[in-house]
């Protein structure tokens, strides 16, 4: 039971860590020879990454999976507004800009 | 026995309302920049060139391998494993340590390349962020510091501060999740 609760850890980490070295890929999409372009998809894309990231980091590192059903609903709702005023800003920003 | 379907709140409450409260504080530096940032783009975008992704995902992998260790101090204190628990706590500070001397490499190379606090709106905000960032893991190095001090005596040991001390590091790393997306990702 033990080892079974620490592989799950490594996985998370694994995960996490893959992902994050997603970025490098995603980058390289949209960038050319060393110039950085702007992607409206790569900026919305590496917030809800992040987002994601950091949910995982919430239930697995932080252990709300085991919380009561409020901070688990608190911090979803707290992930939800981080992305919203993110994207919101950033687009708005553009659209205005 | 502990009844394993029992809910629980990891560490002190008040923790918990610390990190939702820092979390709104840097949400709103986060939405500030993406504004500045969009009125801008090529000046952020020829700026941010100058950083290296590639020390932004090594010190990104290094902090969530701190919060792993941590994550593992904490269910070894929870079944009574204690040296493993201190293990898992020092290796957690020594990964920290290794983060914070990359950070303060990638400051001396990006400085020496002639991109100060004051060259420009971008610099001002990476060095800003970066900066707060380091502050708070220095305070964590702290919390980290009373999880090992509690976990050496079985007169001190406490399974809520050592969470307590964990959930201020969980939150150190998954800040830098969000900064690192912030400076180094988007375009």
């Amino acid at each position: 039971m033990k080892s079974g609760v620490n592989n799950r850890l490594l996985v998370v980490w694994l995960v996490l860590s893959a992902i994050t070295v997603g970025y490098f890929w995603m980058d390289r999409t949209v960038d050319h020879d060393g110039i950085l372009r702007p992607s409206a998809v790569v900026t919305a894309s590496a917030v809800m990454i992040a987002l994601v990231k950091v949910r995982i980091i919430f239930r697995e590192f932080m252990e709300v999976r085991k919380a009561p059903a409020l901070l688990c609903r608190l911090t979803d709702a707290w992930i939800a507004i981080i992305a919203v005023s993110l994207l919101g800003c950033y687009f708005i920003g553009s659209a205005v800009g | 026995m502990t009844d394993k379907s029992m809910k629980f709140v990891p560490g002190q409450p008040d923790m918990w309302a610390f990190v939702l409260f820092e979390t709104l504080v840097f949400t709103s530096y986060f939405a500030v920049y993406l504004i500045f940032r969009t009125a801008s783009p090529q000046l952020y975008l020829q700026s941010q060139a100058h950083l290296s992704l590639r020390i932004g995902i090594f010190n990104t992998i290094v902090l969530l391998a701190s919060s792993w260790a941590v994550a593992r101090c904490v269910q070894a204190s929870r079944d009574g494993r204690f040296a493993s628990a201190s293990t898992n706590a020092y290796l957690a500070t020594a990964l920290g340590f290794v983060f914070l001397g990359s950070k303060i490499f990638e400051w001396a190379k990006v400085i020496r390349s002639g991109f100060g606090f004051s060259t420009n709106e971008f610099f001002m905000h990476y060095y800003f962020l970066t900066a707060i960032h380091c502050l708070h893991v220095l305070i964590g190095f702290v919390a980290l510091g009373v999880i090992i001090y509690q976990l050496r005596s079985p007169a001190r040991r406490s399974q809520e501060l050592v969470e307590t001390g964990a959930t201020y590091w969980h939150t150190v790393d998954f800040l830098w999740v969000l900064i690192f997306a912030m400076l180094y990702v988007v375009r």
